[in-house]
């Protein structure tokens, strides 16, 4: 189960490179909304493949409240942009 | 000699276990270098909105790791708390002090601004927005944005000043200023021989503020700003 875990890892790569290359603002927070998400992803992963509830019940949380954080963020960046 | 070789034994398996167990938990020898890599992504940004998104990259990958590494409070705390709220906080204090305040004259001619006090002030006079319009551009290097704050007559615009309500004032220098009080004759006399937006002129009280300002308009041909020092700094 380990390699489809790194292939997570690699995937989540992309995402990273993307956030410190792109000078554009929108760009950078596209990027963190998918890393967000994949690291959610990855602890709903391996709290599954190490049978942890307590764990999973936390990813999922992240998983949600990552999302609003994110929106608290774009908000501020709009209204900024915008002055 | 004997347990010289048990020794020898027990360290061979020792590195057996220890390699097993590498390659087992490779993937999260591989999260945690995740960690010192967004890290280092944070501190090279120069932009403060930029640092602001990859803060909160660092801190998803900050609850990866510590969910990964069996703290789950930690990492719903870090979530919650550290990425969420601190993000939010530094975005408000971002916003409000990555700016620069700039003092006009409310005159009729120059500017008119409508009623509720927070829409955006309208530049009427060309000279002055193309000062303004040229200024926006110059200070959004500095990744500052421009802030118009209107007064009524000269003197409330130095009071302003000196009270620290504003970083800079802006005013036209052909008109005998009174307001503005260390003009200098000689450079008064070169700035009305110069282009068209030399007729005005900024004064700041801020010495990295003047810096600034006098090497970018310098270099578009515009050389107008005026250190004030503020009598509450002389005062210090």
């Amino acid at each position: 189960m380990s390699w489809i875990l790194i292939a997570m890892i690699l995937a989540l790569l992309i995402p990273i490179y993307e956030a410190c290359k792109d000078e554009n603002i929108w760009q950078k927070m596209l990027a963190f909304a998918s890393i967000a998400s994949k690291t959610a992803m990855i602890s709903l992963f391996v709290s599954v493949l190490r049978d942890d509830w307590m764990l999973g019940a936390v990813a999922v949380i992240i998983l949600s409240v990552g999302n609003a954080g994110l929106m608290l963020l774009a908000h501020v960046i709009k209204r900024v942009s915008q002055a | 000699m004997i347990n010289l070789v048990n020794l020898v034994n027990l360290a061979n398996l020792a590195t057996v276990t220890l390699s097993g167990d590498f390659y087992a938990d490779i993937y999260i020898y591989l999260i945690t270098a995740l960690l010192p890599l967004s890290a280092c992504l944070l501190v090279v940004q120069t932009n403060p909105y930029h640092a602001l998104v990859i803060r909160a990259v660092l801190g998803a990958i900050a609850a990866l790791v510590y969910a990964v590494l069996g703290a789950a409070d930690v990492a719903l705390t870090e979530a919650l708390m550290g990425t969420m709220l601190a993000i939010t906080l530094y975005a408000v204090a971002v916003h409000s002090s990555m700016v620069l305040r700039l003092g006009v004259l409310q005159t009729a001619a120059l500017i008119e601004q409508e009623q509720p006090p927070e829409t955006p002030v309208l530049v009427k006079e060309p000279r002055l927005a193309a000062l303004i319009t040229t200024l926006r551009d110059l200070i959004r290097k500095q990744h500052l944005r421009l802030e118009l704050v209107p007064y009524p007559n000269r003197a409330a615009l130095q009071q302003g000043l000196t009270t620290q309500e504003i970083h800079a004032a802006c005013a036209p220098a052909d008109v005998e200023s009174d307001a503005i009080d260390c003009v200098d004759p000689a450079n008064h006399s070169h700035h009305n021989g110069a282009t068209s937006l030399c007729q005005y002129q900024i004064a700041t009280r801020l010495q990295s503020l003047h810096d600034i300002l006098q090497a970018e308009l310098a270099a578009v041909g515009v050389d107008t700003v005026v250190y004030a020092v503020s009598n509450l700094e002389e005062q210090r």
